[in-house]
């Protein structure tokens, strides 16, 4: 099967998508981009080309093939992490004590068949409830052991290795005849690292083009997209082709972005997954008065010991990312309807409902889309321009 | 007579006890970091240790002045504001200076001040977190180094990474691709610090603060970024002298216990004339 290869390589995730040649999706790959932007591009690719393979099994091949390849992925992650942090404890007896039990509670996020949330967050996220009640008891600070595991995590993120889709299919029994082989016909790469991906340069895009791109294919008629991503923020006007007229783009400032949300659910000592739904659970949202993210995370402080609800205070937070995309969509031009809401930040629900909110009270009768695969967008808009340039030859 | 001044910062509680004799004398330091617990009892701790290193008791205390946002601090007389604290507090460390640089968790101050002083004149910075405390903080946690090594790892190194972003939260990314890229841990501190000195050397110059300044807060003890500050100003047109006294930290907690000595000096005063002005 011919496949279109995009990559989108962001400042905090990697997205990785295979089309058909109808521009149909046949598999996608999402990893924490990290430092090592190379073995980024490798992983979300392998991810993508191990989904589109076992996309095109009949069920319940695939099915099981994606459940057995999580499993198989998150147990050997688990067993390098767990090595890792070991040797990195190896000048610390009572610290050795301390990792291993550490993963002795993570153990169960072996068996764990939710791809929804990366691993490095499933195992934070664990590690963060497991972690204090194991250093107290091996007598080690708790920092020491986070740390220790923190490095270990960026040392496995480095760790290009994947699995081999076949490997799993021969585990599961799949018989070679019923195999369907994807091959890369052709690949484009767009995103914040763009130009340290392994492509020729021809091979590489604009991200507001991409952008564009993949917003009208979604949902064709698309006329203004906001992009809230991990580290920035883009606003970009289409006309009634699809053409970009105009845009407007934060990357200098954390405040707006992804990563705001995510120094706050640190600063809450939250989840991430668990702020969207504190969020909708508020009655009265804050007013959040800091735009600075520090700043921010030093008001919700403030308001907690004046005794506001969390769930009011994280619903400001929600909102205030909100009232800044639409600074950046004025100066962009406006919003005109429909408007496709794409990007990591476009999957929390307390945003988008907050968006959906604002637009109608500043703008009349906006049609607000969003898609199921909105943090793919900017990769198969390059990967759309992988088909187009094969369709042209 | 004892002065007690409690400076509640936005990272810790710094509270110094004094006795008045002649001079002011120091008779207690305390510092304590949130690390997420309410501020309140944050400082009812620190005030309690430090009283207890002080041999005193509370009804021993002439006047508690609270300063920073010691609003919510009990047991407190009477509260002053943070500058004013500040430049009282870096008078006492240096009787020389004639400008304050405090820079703290969140915000950095530029003060003029005068021989007695009193404040003539300020800039500080407002938005945003690019270049506090809290920004260096940050950074090392990221790049595993105990915030007490930062500064001396800073001024061991050849070598400065530049630094591209200003936002303290994008920063770290920034950092995390130095760390990939092979760059080692004090070129990136001292990049960092290069970086924070540029800001605050264009804040003292706009503020005009004239020499010798006294450096306070938090950043002080960083010899990190006091190197490279001097590097930026001390040299060329500025020719600025810094200084950065080991109490540095406490300059706050110290000025508002000096002013508080004042105060309750005139309202000892005053009480004998049937407490006329007390708050005058």
């Amino acid at each position: 099967m011919r496949a279109f290869l995009g990559v989108d390589l962001g400042s905090t995730t990697t997205k990785a998508v295979l089309l058909d040649e109808k521009g149909g999706i046949l598999g996608r790959g999402l990893t924490n981009t990290r430092a090592n932007f190379e073995t980024a591009c490798a992983v979300a690719r392998a991810e993508a080309l191990a989904d589109a393979r076992f996309g095109l099994l009949a069920e319940p091949a695939r099915s099981g093939a994606r459940r057995a390849y999580h499993r198989a992925e998150r147990g050997r992650r688990l067993e390098h992490l767990r090595a890792r942090t070991l040797l990195l404890a190896d000048d610390d007896a009572r610290l050795q004590v301390a990792a291993s039990r550490l993963f002795e509670a993570l153990a169960k996020l072996a068996s764990a068949e939710d791809g929804a949330v990366s691993f490095r967050d499933a195992v934070a996220e664990a590690a963060a409830t497991a972690a204090e009640a194991v250093a107290t008891a091996a007598g080690v600070p708790y920092e020491r052991l986070m740390s220790a595991l923190e490095r270990a995590l960026v040392a496995d993120e480095a760790d290009p290795t994947a699995l081999d889709p076949d490997a799993v299919l021969d585990e599961i029994g799949v018989p070679a005849g019923e195999r369907v082989p994807v091959d890369v016909a052709a690949q484009s790469g767009t995103g914040y690292g763009r130009h340290r991906l392994p492509f020729a340069p021809g091979e590489i895009r604009s991200e507001i083009l991409c952008h564009g791109l993949g917003a009208s294919h979604a949902f064709p008629g698309t006329r203004t997209v906001l992009d809230i991503g991990g580290q920035d923020t883009k606003a970009i006007q289409l006309d009634e082709r699809g053409l970009v007229t105009s845009f407007q783009m934060n990357d200098r400032c954390a405040a707006g972005c992804g990563r705001y949300l995510g120094y706050v659910a640190e600063e809450l000592g939250v989840g991430l997954p668990d702020l969207a739904p504190l969020a909708l659970s508020a009655h009265c949202p804050s007013r959040i008065n800091s735009t600075c993210t520090v700043f921010a995370g030093a008001e919700i402080r403030e308001r907690l010991a004046l005794g506001e609800r969390r769930e009011d205070v994280v619903a400001g937070l929600h909102r205030a990312i909100v009232l800044r995309a639409l600074g950046l969509l004025a100066r962009a031009g406006g919003v005109h309807s429909p408007l496709t809401f794409s990007g990591g930040v476009a999957r929390n629900e307390a945003v988008v409902r907050s968006l959906r909110d604002e637009l109608s009270r500043h703008y009349r009768d906006v049609a607000v889309n969003v898609s199921t695969d909105s943090i793919f967008n900017g990769a198969v808009g390059a990967a759309l321009f992988a088909l187009r340039e094969t369709a042209a030859c | 007579m004892l002065t007690v001044g409690i400076d509640v910062g936005s990272a810790a509680v710094k509270v110094a006890v004094l006795r008045h004799a002649v001079a002011p004398e120091t008779a207690a330091l305390e510092v304590e970091r949130y690390r997420r617990r309410p501020a309140a009892s944050v400082v009812t701790h620190a005030l309690d240790a430090a009283l207890a290193r002080a041999g005193a008791r509370t009804e021993d205390v002439a006047y508690i002045a609270t300063t920073g946002e010691g609003d919510l601090a009990p047991r407190r007389h009477g509260h002053f504001y943070g500058m004013t604290s500040h430049a009282r507090g870096a008078l006492l460390l240096e009787p020389r200076a004639r400008g304050v640089l405090d820079c703290g968790a969140l915000h950095a101050r530029a003060i003029r001040i005068d021989a007695r002083g009193r404040v003539l004149g300020y800039r500080m910075t407002s938005q945003c977190a690019s270049g506090s405390g809290q920004f260096v903080e940050n950074i090392a946690r990221y790049l595993g180094v105990a915030l007490e090594d930062v500064g001396r790892l800073s001024l061991g190194s050849d070598s400065a990474e530049p630094v591209s972003s200003i936002c303290a939260v994008l920063a770290e990314t920034d950092v995390i691709n130095m760390v990939a890229r092979g760059v080692p841990a004090p070129a990136i501190l001292r990049g960092i610090h290069r970086s924070i000195a540029g800001r605050l050397s264009k804040l003292l110059r706009l503020a005009g603060v004239e020499s010798p300044i006294v450096v306070t807060g938090g950043m002080a003890a960083d010899e990190g970024l006091i190197g490279a500050l001097r590097d930026q100003v001390a040299t060329g047109k500025l020719g600025l002298e810094i200084v950065a006294p080991e109490r540095a930290v406490f300059a706050g907690a110290l000025g508002a216990a000096l002013w508080g000595a004042h105060r309750a000096a005139r309202v000892q005063g005053d009480s004998r004339k049937e407490m006329l002005h007390v708050h005058g």
